[in-house]
């Protein structure tokens, strides 16, 4: 090759030559020849080097045996009838090739189509059996979580696998209503063994949860909450539980009680509920204002515990620990409550401690509920105690009084004993007034209370005044009576007391009443006039006939009356100086008076009468009634 | 797990003290239910609320003990000074007597707290401006002088 390509740059130089040697010539140019080119191509040709030509020549040669011109004119004929034959040879042949090829492929694709369709089925099944094991089975990792170590923690995905164990146990119910039994069965027993297993874990695990609960602030985590809502499917077990939790509460609560009382705060801030043990209305309201937060927070820890519990009774589980939980605190409260009442601090003492007691039953009650819990069996106990004591202490006192029965003081007044009683009830129904009990237990109490002190008192009065005059009992009985119903009035629930109270003065007032009017007409002179004017009937002849009701007797009197008029207040009994109060006293003076009116005005009617023969009666008595109570009313 | 193994790191117990119908209850109700009540009864005796507060990151636990303002339960009340971490003072910006009465409700504060009990003094029903008896500088004063902590408030707005 590289021998013809120096040809064919020498044949161009040449051209090239010729070309410019041509220049103006009209000739055409050598190199465009047709024939030089065919020539030069020929000429370039490499025959030896050509194996596609040679092959051609050797094949040529085989039939081309005759180098004829005849033959050598068929050439192109032959070869392209040669051509044809072997092309249909090939067709032929290539035909049968494709006949047993179809034979036997045939075969193989329906084998294939066969596996592939088994192929899908089994997928589907195994997909089917994946979705089967999904749905019925658990997790390796939610079996581990179930099962685990006795001792692991309880997460929030333990929760969630007891949950799926849950529902497929509920869900395999299907399967036993088709004819999958064996596998449901299976199923089932395998679910519900996990789940005593993963109870009995969960279990151990809240139970140990709430022994650890010891401290006074006991925060409830959210996982043992969603234990409890886990366990009240298993009740036996949920009740040990809340049973755990009740007993290390109970205890804690203990605790924290004595160390209130005892020790304090830390660093004895604030000081230890004991050191007020001298001011018994304070030690016990600091120790029940205690247990009532306690009792609060108590309560608080459990509804924390139970939030999630959706089973019925949660209230009266709540209600049951918290009575458990405050068990404990009964004794140490019970003995010092004691202690405080029979030291015996005074009945005003005893009583305010009385209504504490019934005002923390009532607050306390409020948290647990009434169930039969003992702190609240205790507080009313105590209540009863401190009460019992109480009345026992007023009826000492009352009977005090009788066994020495002071004589009235001179000047008719409230004896000593008396007032020192009434201040007794007076701060007594102070402290119930200021009490916190419901309204029918505190008029209870007063009925009770007003019965133990007044009766003996009113029978003190009566016997201390049983030696006295009529009108120095009477006053000195009317001057009692209101000091009692002063006292009373002041306070709720005495309106029947009140109303006895007032009758018994009014009965003594009609006493000074008529005493008053009577000394007024005794002192001036009317007394025997109005007496023998009131007896004296008509067949006993005129009045002016008998004797010392002539005329001059009657005008002496006169004399007198007019006295009386002029200043009544000269014929005041002394007794009524000594009534403590102004009204009843002046009520005396008016209804008395109105009396001594009505008296004259019947000795005036009688004189007046002509039957009675008074001579110039106008002249006897000339004050007309109406004169005279207008006289007496300017008082 | 998402959430915090527990409810909360602390627990503080408040009191609320002061004069009858200076909201007290109001201020407790809002707080813990997020609610105005309009027509409160008297608080007998003691009640309580809880709320759970996040300060800096810390879940606290605030119990608020709720006394009565009757005098007549005075004596009850005084008991649960006792461990207090807190006491709310609570008076009535719009009548100057629950204003003037503070001084015996610190002393009760004072005698029944530990030293380190924060005392706050709270002016109710600012909402009221309308009616008001007591300046906020006026009470704002009494604070400093005494070392409380102040603000007004309404439990209604």
């Amino acid at each position: 090759m590289a021998e013809g390509s120096r040809e064919v740059v020498a044949l161009s130089q040449s051209g090239a030559i010729n070309s410019l040697s041509n220049g103006g010539g009209g000739t055409s140019a050598q190199t465009n020849n047709p024939l030089s080119r065919k020539l030069h191509k020929i000429l370039e040709t490499r025959l030896d080097n050509d194996k596609e030509m040679l092959e051609a020549l050797k094949a040529l040669s085989a039939f081309f045996v005759e180098n004829s011109l005849r033959t050598r004119r068929n050439l192109r004929g032959d070869i392209e009838r040669r051509s044809l034959a072997i092309n249909q040879e090939f067709v032929s042949i290539f035909k049968e090739v494709k006949e047993a090829a179809k034979e036997q492929t045939q075969d193989l694709i329906v084998k294939t189509t066969k596996l592939q369709t088994e192929s899908q089925r089994l997928e589907i099944r195994a997909q089917v059996a994946d979705a089967f094991l999904s749905k019925f089975q658990l997790t390796a990792d939610e079996m581990s979580l179930l099962r685990g170590t006795r001792e692991g923690p309880i997460t929030e995905d333990f929760f969630k696998a007891l949950g799926r164990v849950k529902q497929i146990h509920n869900d395999v119910k299907v399967l036993l209503r088709t004819n999958q039994q064996t596998a449901g069965l299976e199923i089932m027993e395998q679910m519900a063994l996990l789940q005593e297993t993963a109870y009995e874990r969960l279990y151990r695990w809240a139970q140990s949860e709430c022994r650890a609960l010891t401290q006074e602030s006991c925060d409830i985590s959210p996982v043992l909450t969603e234990a409890m809502e886990a366990l009240q499917d298993r009740p036996v077990l949920y009740k040990y539980t809340l049973d755990e939790f009740g007993t290390a509460r109970r205890s804690t609560v203990v605790r924290g009680f004595i160390d209130a009382l005892t020790r304090g705060g830390p660093g004895g801030t604030p000081r230890p509920i004991e050191m007020h043990s001298h001011d018994p209305l304070r030690y016990v309201g600091d120790m029940l204002a205690w247990l009532h937060q306690a009792t609060a927070s108590e309560k608080e820890h459990l509804e924390a515990l139970l939030k999630l519990v959706t089973a019925q009774g949660v209230e009266e589980n709540i209600q049951e620990v918290v009575g458990h939980i405050t068990e404990g605190v009964c004794r140490p409260l019970k003995v010092r409550i004691e202690q405080v009442i029979v030291a015996e601090p005074g009945a005003v003492l005893l009583y305010k401690i009385s209504n504490l007691l019934k005002f923390y039953h009532h607050t306390i009650s409020g948290i647990v509920g009434n169930s039969a819990s003992t702190l609240l069996t205790t507080v009313e106990e105590m209540h009863l105690l401190s009460k019992k004591i109480f009345f026992n202490s007023l009826s000492l006192h009352a009977s005090k009084l009788m066994d020495k029965v002071e004589l009235p003081p001179p000047d008719l007044g409230p004896s000593s004993a008396l007032n020192q009683t009434l201040t007794l009830l007076r701060e007594v129904l102070a402290s119930h007034d200021s009490s916190v009990v419901p309204l029918d237990a505190r008029q209870a109490d007063f009925v009770q209370v007003l019965s133990c002190v007044l009766d003996p008192l009113l029978q003190m009065c009566t016997v201390s005044a049983s030696n006295l005059s009529t009108m120095d009992m009477a006053t000195f009985m009317v001057n009692s009576l209101y000091m009692m119903k002063t006292t009373l009035a002041l306070f709720e629930f005495t309106d029947r007391r009140l109303e006895m109270l007032q009758f018994q003065i009014e009965a003594h007032l009609d006493t000074l009443i008529n005493d008053q009017a009577s000394y007024v007409l005794t002192r001036a002179g009317l007394s025997y006039i109005y007496n023998i004017v009131q007896q004296h009937k008509p067949e006993q002849g005129p009045l002016a006939k008998v004797p010392n009701l002539d005329s001059v007797a009657l005008k002496t009197a006169m004399v007198q009356f007019d006295r009386y008029l002029a200043a009544p207040d000269n014929l005041l009994m002394p007794q009524l100086n000594f009534l403590l109060s102004a009204t009843v006293k002046e009520q005396i003076l008016k209804q008395s008076t109105d009396l001594v009116c009505r008296a004259y005005s019947e000795v005036h009617a009688a004189v007046m009468d002509p039957a009675n023969e008074y001579k110039d009666p106008e002249n006897i008595l000339h004050r007309s009634p109406q004169q005279v109570q207008a006289l007496l009313l300017m008082i | 797990m998402a959430t915090a193994p527990y409810n909360y790191s602390y627990i503080f117990k408040y009191i609320i003290i002061g004069d009858m119908g200076v909201g007290k209850s109001c201020l407790l109700h809002q707080f813990t239910e997020k609610k105005f009540m309009a027509d409160c009864p008297h608080t007998i005796g003691v009640e309580f609320g809880t709320r759970i507060i996040e300060v800096s990151g810390q879940k606290i636990k605030l119990q608020i003990w709720d006394t009565a303002g009757q005098e007549r339960f005075r004596a009850v009340t005084r008991s649960y000074y006792r461990g207090a971490a807190g006491a709310l003072m609570v008076y009535d910006i719009t009548r100057r007597s629950t204003y003037n009465h503070l001084s015996s409700w610190l002393t009760d504060a004072r005698n029944l707290t530990n030293p380190n009990t924060v005392i706050i003094l709270i002016g109710n029903k600012a909402d009221l401006e309308a009616q008001r008896d007591v300046t906020y500088e006026e009470a704002k004063q009494f604070a400093e002088e005494n070392g409380l902590l102040f603000l007004e408030a309404s439990a209604k707005t």
